[in-house]
Protein backbone atom coordinates (compact mmCIF):
# COMPACT_ATOMS: atom_id res chain seq x y z
CA UNK A 1 0.00 0.00 0.00
CA UNK A 2 1.44 3.48 -0.71
CA UNK A 3 0.94 6.73 0.46
CA UNK A 4 -1.72 7.52 -1.84
CA UNK A 5 -4.15 4.64 -0.89
CA UNK A 6 -3.46 4.85 2.02
CA UNK A 7 -4.37 8.58 2.31
CA UNK A 8 -7.36 8.05 0.30
CA UNK A 9 -8.78 4.90 2.13
CA UNK A 10 -8.35 7.56 5.14
CA UNK A 11 -10.63 10.82 3.52
CA UNK A 12 -12.88 8.10 1.75
CA UNK A 13 -14.01 7.00 5.41
CA UNK A 14 -14.35 10.06 7.12
CA UNK A 15 -16.46 11.51 3.72
CA UNK A 16 -18.23 8.71 4.29
CA UNK A 17 -19.29 9.63 7.78
CA UNK A 18 -19.51 12.84 7.61
CA UNK A 19 -21.94 12.38 4.83
CA UNK A 20 -24.30 9.84 6.26
CA UNK A 21 -24.67 12.49 9.09
CA UNK A 22 -25.48 15.15 6.94
CA UNK A 23 -27.68 13.21 4.50
CA UNK A 24 -29.22 12.45 7.68
CA UNK A 25 -29.69 15.95 8.64
CA UNK A 26 -31.04 17.05 5.32
CA UNK A 27 -34.13 14.33 5.48
CA UNK A 28 -35.39 16.28 8.56
CA UNK A 29 -35.48 19.51 6.63
CA UNK A 30 -38.34 20.87 4.14
CA UNK A 31 -37.33 19.95 0.76
CA UNK A 32 -36.33 23.26 -0.26
CA UNK A 33 -33.69 22.84 2.12
CA UNK A 34 -33.34 19.03 1.28
CA UNK A 35 -31.73 19.65 -2.47
CA UNK A 36 -29.05 21.95 -1.14
CA UNK A 37 -28.17 19.31 1.43
CA UNK A 38 -27.96 16.81 -1.26
CA UNK A 39 -25.33 19.03 -3.80
CA UNK A 40 -22.99 19.58 -1.04
CA UNK A 41 -23.08 15.64 -0.16
CA UNK A 42 -22.68 14.73 -3.41
CA UNK A 43 -19.92 17.50 -4.38
CA UNK A 44 -18.21 16.08 -1.07
CA UNK A 45 -18.48 12.70 -2.59
CA UNK A 46 -17.12 13.67 -6.03
CA UNK A 47 -13.99 12.41 -7.26
CA UNK A 48 -11.88 15.55 -7.79
CA UNK A 49 -12.72 16.58 -4.07
CA UNK A 50 -11.35 13.07 -2.76
CA UNK A 51 -8.77 12.95 -4.72
CA UNK A 52 -7.62 17.08 -4.07
CA UNK A 53 -8.33 16.07 -0.01
CA UNK A 54 -6.00 12.60 -0.41
CA UNK A 55 -3.32 14.87 -1.94
CA UNK A 56 -3.46 17.91 0.78
CA UNK A 57 -3.41 14.65 3.76
CA UNK A 58 -0.28 13.55 2.10
CA UNK A 59 0.99 17.11 1.79
CA UNK A 60 0.57 17.23 5.76
CA UNK A 61 1.89 13.85 6.60
CA UNK A 62 5.28 14.51 4.65
CA UNK A 63 5.38 17.80 6.15
CA UNK A 64 4.99 16.37 9.65
CA UNK A 65 7.81 13.25 8.90
CA UNK A 66 10.01 16.39 7.79
CA UNK A 67 9.34 18.41 10.61
CA UNK A 68 10.04 15.69 13.46
CA UNK A 69 13.30 14.84 11.17
CA UNK A 70 14.36 18.69 11.53
CA UNK A 71 13.83 18.29 15.31
CA UNK A 72 16.29 14.90 15.47
CA UNK A 73 18.41 16.57 13.15
CA UNK A 74 18.92 20.00 15.60
CA UNK A 75 19.10 17.67 18.32
CA UNK A 76 21.92 15.27 17.10
CA UNK A 77 23.61 19.08 16.36
CA UNK A 78 23.61 20.17 19.75
CA UNK A 79 24.38 16.84 21.55
CA UNK A 80 27.07 16.11 19.01
CA UNK A 81 29.18 19.84 18.88
CA UNK A 82 28.46 19.08 23.04
CA UNK A 83 29.98 15.90 22.76
CA UNK A 84 32.89 17.23 20.25
CA UNK A 85 33.77 20.61 21.69
CA UNK A 86 33.64 18.95 25.07
CA UNK A 87 30.68 20.04 26.82
CA UNK A 88 26.69 18.31 27.84
CA UNK A 89 24.36 19.89 25.23
CA UNK A 90 21.19 19.94 26.34
CA UNK A 91 20.19 17.84 28.89
CA UNK A 92 17.48 19.78 30.97
CA UNK A 93 14.09 19.55 29.57
CA UNK A 94 13.38 15.69 28.73
CA UNK A 95 15.61 14.50 30.95
CA UNK A 96 14.32 10.95 29.69
CA UNK A 97 15.38 10.95 26.51
CA UNK A 98 18.51 12.69 26.13
CA UNK A 99 17.45 16.58 26.14
CA UNK A 100 15.10 16.21 22.74
CA UNK A 101 12.47 18.19 24.18
CA UNK A 102 14.96 21.15 24.31
CA UNK A 103 14.52 22.14 20.70
CA UNK A 104 10.80 22.35 21.26
CA UNK A 105 11.00 24.69 24.43
CA UNK A 106 13.23 27.02 21.89
CA UNK A 107 10.75 27.24 19.79
CA UNK A 108 8.19 28.08 21.90
CA UNK A 109 10.02 30.52 23.41
CA UNK A 110 10.95 32.58 19.84
CA UNK A 111 7.11 32.22 18.87
CA UNK A 112 6.39 34.58 22.18
CA UNK A 113 9.19 36.87 21.44
CA UNK A 114 8.96 40.41 20.12
CA UNK A 115 9.82 41.26 16.25
CA UNK A 116 11.12 44.32 15.62
CA UNK A 117 11.56 45.69 12.35
CA UNK A 118 14.32 48.58 12.13
CA UNK A 119 12.92 51.67 11.51
CA UNK A 120 15.44 52.34 8.23
CA UNK A 121 14.43 48.50 6.49
CA UNK A 122 12.60 48.16 3.60
CA UNK A 123 9.52 47.15 4.84
CA UNK A 124 8.31 44.92 2.23
CA UNK A 125 11.30 43.34 1.47
CA UNK A 126 12.15 42.16 4.98
CA UNK A 127 9.30 41.23 5.57
CA UNK A 128 8.78 38.93 2.21
CA UNK A 129 12.47 37.24 2.02
CA UNK A 130 11.89 34.82 5.12
CA UNK A 131 8.68 33.47 3.77
CA UNK A 132 10.70 33.02 0.20
CA UNK A 133 13.45 31.13 2.22
CA UNK A 134 11.34 29.37 4.04
CA UNK A 135 8.61 28.41 1.44
CA UNK A 136 11.38 27.56 -1.29
CA UNK A 137 13.14 25.42 1.27
CA UNK A 138 10.16 23.44 2.20
CA UNK A 139 8.92 22.98 -1.52
CA UNK A 140 12.59 20.78 -1.92
CA UNK A 141 10.65 18.27 0.67
CA UNK A 142 7.81 17.89 -1.94
CA UNK A 143 9.26 15.65 -4.83
CA UNK A 144 11.95 13.73 -2.56
CA UNK A 145 10.22 10.87 -1.55
CA UNK A 146 11.44 7.83 0.97
CA UNK A 147 10.40 4.86 -0.62
CA UNK A 148 8.78 3.17 -3.59
CA UNK A 149 5.58 3.60 -1.35
CA UNK A 150 6.20 7.12 0.79
CA UNK A 151 6.02 10.30 -1.60
CA UNK A 152 3.69 12.72 -3.02
CA UNK A 153 1.38 11.31 -5.77
CA UNK A 154 -1.32 12.01 -7.65
CA UNK A 155 -2.65 8.82 -8.32
CA UNK A 156 -2.99 4.96 -7.24
CA UNK A 157 -0.10 4.15 -9.49
CA UNK A 158 2.13 5.89 -6.88
CA UNK A 159 4.13 7.26 -9.49
CA UNK A 160 6.36 10.50 -8.73
CA UNK A 161 6.78 13.41 -10.86
CA UNK A 162 8.73 12.97 -13.69
CA UNK A 163 11.37 15.40 -13.27
CA UNK A 164 11.66 14.98 -9.08
CA UNK A 165 15.12 15.24 -8.97
CA UNK A 166 15.78 18.38 -11.47
CA UNK A 167 13.00 20.06 -9.38
CA UNK A 168 14.79 19.07 -6.09
CA UNK A 169 17.62 21.12 -7.56
CA UNK A 170 15.37 23.60 -9.16
CA UNK A 171 14.32 25.00 -5.56
CA UNK A 172 17.44 24.48 -3.58
CA UNK A 173 18.70 27.11 -5.44
CA UNK A 174 15.98 29.37 -5.19
CA UNK A 175 17.31 30.56 -1.77
CA UNK A 176 20.04 33.05 -3.00
CA UNK A 177 17.24 35.42 -4.32
CA UNK A 178 15.68 35.51 -0.61
CA UNK A 179 18.85 36.05 1.14
CA UNK A 180 20.52 38.64 -1.01
CA UNK A 181 16.55 40.49 -0.74
CA UNK A 182 16.72 39.95 2.93
CA UNK A 183 20.33 41.52 3.15
CA UNK A 184 19.79 44.42 1.25
CA UNK A 185 16.46 45.38 2.69
CA UNK A 186 17.57 45.04 6.25
CA UNK A 187 19.73 48.31 5.29
CA UNK A 188 22.47 46.84 7.97
CA UNK A 189 26.17 47.32 7.14
CA UNK A 190 26.53 43.09 8.46
CA UNK A 191 23.57 41.80 6.16
CA UNK A 192 24.79 43.82 3.46
CA UNK A 193 28.46 42.31 2.68
CA UNK A 194 26.45 38.75 4.07
CA UNK A 195 24.09 38.79 1.65
CA UNK A 196 26.62 39.47 -0.83
CA UNK A 197 29.17 36.75 0.41
CA UNK A 198 26.06 34.75 0.32
CA UNK A 199 25.15 35.17 -3.04
CA UNK A 200 28.51 34.71 -4.15
CA UNK A 201 29.06 31.40 -2.45
CA UNK A 202 25.84 29.86 -3.25
CA UNK A 203 26.22 30.72 -6.99
CA UNK A 204 29.76 29.37 -7.38
CA UNK A 205 28.72 25.94 -5.96
CA UNK A 206 25.78 25.68 -7.45
CA UNK A 207 27.72 24.74 -11.03
CA UNK A 208 29.72 22.00 -9.49
CA UNK A 209 27.22 20.50 -7.74
CA UNK A 210 24.60 20.99 -10.72
CA UNK A 211 27.65 18.96 -13.10
CA UNK A 212 27.86 15.81 -9.90
CA UNK A 213 24.38 15.49 -10.32
CA UNK A 214 24.33 15.28 -14.27
CA UNK A 215 26.90 12.76 -14.07
CA UNK A 216 24.38 10.64 -11.93
CA UNK A 217 21.25 11.80 -14.24
CA UNK A 218 23.65 10.50 -17.33
CA UNK A 219 24.59 7.26 -15.67
CA UNK A 220 20.84 6.53 -14.98
CA UNK A 221 19.27 8.05 -18.06
CA UNK A 222 16.50 9.55 -15.88
CA UNK A 223 15.11 12.66 -13.59
CA UNK A 224 13.13 10.43 -11.84
CA UNK A 225 14.41 9.48 -8.29
CA UNK A 226 12.37 5.82 -8.65
CA UNK A 227 14.78 5.30 -11.62
CA UNK A 228 17.97 6.75 -10.58
CA UNK A 229 17.29 4.90 -7.02
CA UNK A 230 17.15 1.18 -9.25
CA UNK A 231 19.68 1.94 -11.63
CA UNK A 232 21.68 1.72 -8.02
CA UNK A 233 20.48 -1.69 -7.62
CA UNK A 234 23.74 -3.68 -8.19
CA UNK A 235 26.31 -0.71 -7.58
CA UNK A 236 25.72 2.46 -5.47
CA UNK A 237 26.94 5.45 -7.43
CA UNK A 238 29.57 6.31 -4.91
CA UNK A 239 31.95 3.43 -6.22
CA UNK A 240 32.24 4.64 -10.23
CA UNK A 241 31.81 8.52 -9.25
CA UNK A 242 33.59 8.57 -6.00
CA UNK A 243 34.87 12.22 -6.99
CA UNK A 244 31.51 13.40 -8.33
CA UNK A 245 30.33 11.89 -4.45
CA UNK A 246 33.12 13.74 -2.89
CA UNK A 247 32.70 17.21 -4.95
CA UNK A 248 28.77 16.56 -4.19
CA UNK A 249 29.02 16.81 -0.46
CA UNK A 250 31.80 19.59 -0.32
CA UNK A 251 28.75 21.75 -2.57
CA UNK A 252 25.92 20.60 -0.59
CA UNK A 253 28.20 21.77 2.75
CA UNK A 254 28.37 25.47 1.07
CA UNK A 255 24.67 25.40 0.28
CA UNK A 256 23.81 24.58 3.58
CA UNK A 257 26.01 27.11 4.76
CA UNK A 258 27.86 25.66 7.50
CA UNK A 259 30.92 25.97 9.47
CA UNK A 260 33.81 25.55 6.94
CA UNK A 261 32.00 27.44 4.37
CA UNK A 262 29.60 29.34 6.71
CA UNK A 263 31.19 32.64 5.56
CA UNK A 264 28.02 34.73 4.97
CA UNK A 265 27.00 34.26 9.24
CA UNK A 266 30.74 34.09 9.96
CA UNK A 267 30.10 35.23 13.46
CA UNK A 268 33.25 37.00 14.04
CA UNK A 269 33.30 39.13 11.31
CA UNK A 270 29.79 39.96 10.46
CA UNK A 271 27.80 39.65 13.59
CA UNK A 272 24.94 37.45 12.43
CA UNK A 273 25.63 37.73 8.45
CA UNK A 274 22.33 38.37 6.91
CA UNK A 275 20.18 37.36 9.47
CA UNK A 276 21.79 40.14 11.94
CA UNK A 277 18.32 42.19 12.29
CA UNK A 278 15.86 38.76 12.32
CA UNK A 279 14.89 38.09 15.75
CA UNK A 280 12.34 36.55 17.04
CA UNK A 281 9.87 33.59 15.34
CA UNK A 282 11.79 34.73 11.73
CA UNK A 283 14.86 33.58 13.55
CA UNK A 284 13.74 30.62 14.81
CA UNK A 285 12.90 29.72 11.38
CA UNK A 286 16.21 30.58 9.50
CA UNK A 287 17.28 28.19 12.08
CA UNK A 288 14.88 25.31 11.10
CA UNK A 289 15.23 25.80 7.93
CA UNK A 290 19.09 25.31 7.98
CA UNK A 291 18.05 21.90 9.37
CA UNK A 292 15.33 21.22 6.43
CA UNK A 293 18.28 22.04 3.68
CA UNK A 294 20.88 19.59 5.70
CA UNK A 295 17.74 17.26 5.71
CA UNK A 296 17.22 17.73 2.22
CA UNK A 297 20.63 17.71 1.68
CA UNK A 298 21.94 14.56 3.22
CA UNK A 299 18.36 13.04 1.32
CA UNK A 300 19.26 14.33 -2.01
CA UNK A 301 22.88 12.79 -1.46
CA UNK A 302 21.56 9.56 -0.32
CA UNK A 303 19.35 9.25 -3.57
CA UNK A 304 22.29 10.25 -6.03
CA UNK A 305 25.08 8.42 -4.69
CA UNK A 306 24.02 5.78 -1.52
CA UNK A 307 21.48 3.89 -2.95
CA UNK A 308 18.70 5.29 -1.65
CA UNK A 309 16.41 2.96 0.22
CA UNK A 310 18.27 -0.17 -1.16
CA UNK A 311 19.54 -1.91 1.93
CA UNK A 312 18.81 -5.71 3.73
CA UNK A 313 15.02 -6.22 3.81
CA UNK A 314 15.01 -6.65 7.79
CA UNK A 315 14.71 -2.67 7.88
CA UNK A 316 11.86 -1.11 6.03
CA UNK A 317 12.91 0.90 2.95
CA UNK A 318 12.18 4.09 4.74
CA UNK A 319 13.99 3.90 7.75
CA UNK A 320 16.93 2.79 5.50
CA UNK A 321 16.91 6.19 3.46
CA UNK A 322 16.32 7.55 6.92
CA UNK A 323 19.83 6.09 8.41
CA UNK A 324 21.62 7.06 5.35
CA UNK A 325 20.91 10.49 5.35
CA UNK A 326 21.16 10.74 9.26
CA UNK A 327 25.02 9.48 8.63
CA UNK A 328 25.29 12.01 5.46
CA UNK A 329 24.45 15.18 7.88
CA UNK A 330 26.26 13.71 10.76
CA UNK A 331 29.38 13.33 8.88
CA UNK A 332 28.66 17.37 8.37
CA UNK A 333 28.46 17.89 11.32
CA UNK A 334 32.08 16.20 12.43
CA UNK A 335 33.48 18.04 10.12
CA UNK A 336 31.89 21.10 10.91
CA UNK A 337 33.37 20.88 14.65
CA UNK A 338 36.93 19.79 12.99
CA UNK A 339 37.77 22.20 10.61
CA UNK A 340 38.53 25.89 10.87
CA UNK A 341 36.28 28.52 9.00
CA UNK A 342 38.27 29.52 5.45
CA UNK A 343 38.38 33.01 4.24
CA UNK A 344 35.89 34.33 1.26
CA UNK A 345 38.74 34.59 -1.89
CA UNK A 346 40.10 31.52 -0.67
CA UNK A 347 36.63 29.62 -0.76
CA UNK A 348 35.58 31.27 -4.04
CA UNK A 349 39.16 29.89 -5.77
CA UNK A 350 38.23 26.57 -4.42
CA UNK A 351 34.95 26.65 -6.20
CA UNK A 352 35.92 27.85 -9.57
CA UNK A 353 39.43 26.82 -9.86
CA UNK A 354 39.04 23.26 -8.02
CA UNK A 355 35.88 22.03 -7.59
CA UNK A 356 34.41 22.80 -11.10
CA UNK A 357 37.47 21.08 -12.88
CA UNK A 358 36.78 18.23 -10.86
CA UNK A 359 32.97 17.77 -11.86
CA UNK A 360 33.87 18.27 -15.37
CA UNK A 361 36.44 15.32 -15.08
CA UNK A 362 33.64 13.13 -13.04
CA UNK A 363 31.30 13.52 -15.94
CA UNK A 364 33.91 12.46 -18.33
CA UNK A 365 34.44 9.20 -16.39
CA UNK A 366 30.90 8.39 -16.17
CA UNK A 367 30.38 9.28 -19.79
CA UNK A 368 33.36 6.54 -20.55
CA UNK A 369 32.21 4.58 -18.34
CA UNK A 370 28.53 4.61 -19.56
CA UNK A 371 29.85 4.35 -23.64
CA UNK A 372 32.14 1.56 -22.42
CA UNK A 373 28.75 -0.34 -20.71
CA UNK A 374 30.44 -0.84 -17.23
CA UNK A 375 28.09 0.54 -15.57
CA UNK B 1 -0.63 15.22 -18.15
CA UNK B 2 1.57 17.56 -17.35
CA UNK B 3 -0.72 19.21 -15.22
CA UNK B 4 -2.15 16.16 -13.50
CA UNK B 5 1.75 15.04 -12.94
CA UNK B 6 2.70 18.31 -10.48
CA UNK B 7 -0.60 18.79 -8.81
CA UNK B 8 0.55 17.78 -6.06
CA UNK B 9 3.37 19.81 -5.95
CA UNK B 10 1.60 23.05 -6.74
CA UNK B 11 -1.18 22.34 -3.77
CA UNK B 12 2.57 21.59 -1.74
CA UNK B 13 4.00 24.84 -2.67
CA UNK B 14 0.87 26.58 -1.77
CA UNK B 15 1.24 25.34 1.75
CA UNK B 16 4.79 26.14 2.05
CA UNK B 17 4.33 29.42 1.18
CA UNK B 18 1.86 29.67 3.42
CA UNK B 19 3.28 28.24 6.71
CA UNK B 20 5.66 30.70 7.25
CA UNK B 21 2.94 33.41 7.04
CA UNK B 22 0.41 31.26 8.86
CA UNK B 23 3.70 31.20 11.81
CA UNK B 24 4.56 34.67 11.56
CA UNK B 25 0.29 35.96 11.66
CA UNK B 26 -0.17 33.58 14.55
CA UNK B 27 2.84 34.67 16.68
CA UNK B 28 1.11 38.11 17.14
CA UNK B 29 -1.20 37.13 18.92
CA UNK B 30 1.07 35.53 21.05
CA UNK B 31 4.25 38.02 21.42
CA UNK B 32 4.25 41.10 23.40
CA UNK B 33 5.79 44.12 21.45
CA UNK B 34 6.76 47.20 22.77
CA UNK B 35 7.33 50.33 21.03
CA UNK B 36 10.52 51.72 21.84
CA UNK B 37 12.19 54.29 19.43
CA UNK B 38 15.47 52.96 20.73
CA UNK B 39 15.04 49.35 19.97
CA UNK B 40 13.92 50.00 16.12
CA UNK B 41 17.24 51.76 15.09
CA UNK B 42 19.91 49.58 13.03
CA UNK B 43 22.23 47.23 14.88
CA UNK B 44 25.57 47.99 15.33
CA UNK B 45 27.30 46.76 18.22
CA UNK B 46 26.14 49.58 20.20
CA UNK B 47 27.22 52.34 17.94
CA UNK B 48 25.13 54.83 15.80
CA UNK B 49 25.82 53.84 12.78
CA UNK B 50 26.71 56.38 10.14
CA UNK B 51 25.41 56.16 7.11
CA UNK B 52 22.79 54.20 5.29
CA UNK B 53 23.85 50.89 4.01
CA UNK B 54 21.45 50.92 0.37
CA UNK B 55 24.36 52.73 -1.38
CA UNK B 56 26.35 51.74 -4.40
CA UNK B 57 28.07 48.74 -3.21
CA UNK B 58 31.62 47.68 -4.74
CA UNK B 59 30.57 43.99 -6.29
CA UNK B 60 33.72 42.63 -6.50
CA UNK B 61 32.49 39.63 -8.02
CA UNK B 62 31.57 40.42 -11.41
CA UNK B 63 33.92 37.85 -13.31
CA UNK B 64 32.87 35.07 -10.96
CA UNK B 65 29.29 36.18 -12.48
CA UNK B 66 30.18 36.00 -15.91
CA UNK B 67 31.61 32.92 -15.89
CA UNK B 68 28.56 31.87 -14.33
CA UNK B 69 26.18 33.47 -16.11
CA UNK B 70 28.27 31.23 -19.00
CA UNK B 71 27.92 28.06 -17.18
CA UNK B 72 24.39 28.20 -16.07
CA UNK B 73 23.33 28.37 -19.48
CA UNK B 74 25.80 24.95 -20.48
CA UNK B 75 24.63 23.10 -17.44
CA UNK B 76 21.06 23.40 -19.11
CA UNK B 77 22.79 21.81 -22.34
CA UNK B 78 24.89 19.37 -20.25
CA UNK B 79 21.71 17.90 -18.20
CA UNK B 80 19.48 17.37 -22.04
CA UNK B 81 22.16 15.83 -23.17
CA UNK B 82 22.68 13.46 -19.85
CA UNK B 83 19.46 12.81 -20.26
CA UNK B 84 19.91 11.27 -23.52
CA UNK B 85 23.16 10.20 -23.16
CA UNK B 86 22.60 5.77 -24.14
CA UNK B 87 21.03 7.36 -27.52
CA UNK B 88 23.49 9.57 -29.13
CA UNK B 89 26.35 8.68 -31.77
CA UNK B 90 29.96 9.09 -30.47
CA UNK B 91 30.37 11.95 -32.16
CA UNK B 92 28.11 13.67 -30.19
CA UNK B 93 29.21 12.58 -26.93
CA UNK B 94 32.53 13.61 -28.61
CA UNK B 95 31.32 17.25 -29.03
CA UNK B 96 30.11 17.80 -25.40
CA UNK B 97 33.40 16.89 -23.83
CA UNK B 98 34.84 19.25 -26.35
CA UNK B 99 33.03 21.85 -25.29
CA UNK B 100 33.66 21.26 -21.47
CA UNK B 101 37.10 21.54 -22.19
CA UNK B 102 37.08 24.55 -23.92
CA UNK B 103 35.03 26.43 -21.23
CA UNK B 104 37.44 25.09 -19.04
CA UNK B 105 40.45 26.73 -21.02
CA UNK B 106 38.31 29.94 -20.80
CA UNK B 107 38.00 29.74 -17.14
CA UNK B 108 41.75 29.33 -16.09
CA UNK B 109 42.14 32.31 -18.67
CA UNK B 110 39.45 34.73 -17.40
CA UNK B 111 40.51 33.73 -13.47
CA UNK B 112 44.76 34.19 -14.56
CA UNK B 113 43.41 37.37 -15.62
CA UNK B 114 42.05 38.62 -12.67
CA UNK B 115 44.58 38.38 -9.95
CA UNK B 116 42.31 39.87 -6.82
CA UNK B 117 38.61 39.21 -6.77
CA UNK B 118 37.31 39.41 -3.40
CA UNK B 119 39.36 41.54 -0.60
Amino acid sequence: MNLFEFCYGIIHWLVDLVNNLWYRLGDTLPWYFGDFFTAVGDFAASDGHLTFMTILLECIIIILVALINVLNFLWIFRKLSGRILDFYGPYYVGYRIGGWLQNLADGIKLFVKEIIVPKKADRLGYLLAPIIYVGSSLLILSVIPLSENFGLSTNESGEYVTAGALFALAAFSIAPFAILLAGWSSNNKYTLIGGMRSAAQMMSYEIPLILCAASVFLVAGSFNFVDIVDAQHDIWFLIPLFIGFVVFLICLIAEVEIIPFDLPEAEAELVEGWTTEYGGMKFGLFYMTTAIRSYAGGALATAFFLGGWHGPSFIPDEIWFLIKAYIVYTVFMWLTWSVPRVRIDQMLGVGWRRLLPLAVLNLFIAAVLKSGGWI
Amino acid sequence: MLQDDYTGVAIFAIIAILFPTVVFFLSRYFRTDRYDARSRTTYECGEVPIGDAQIQFHFQYYMYAIIFVAFDLVTVFVLMWALVFSGLSDLAKLFMVMFLGVLLVGVTYALKKEEIVWI
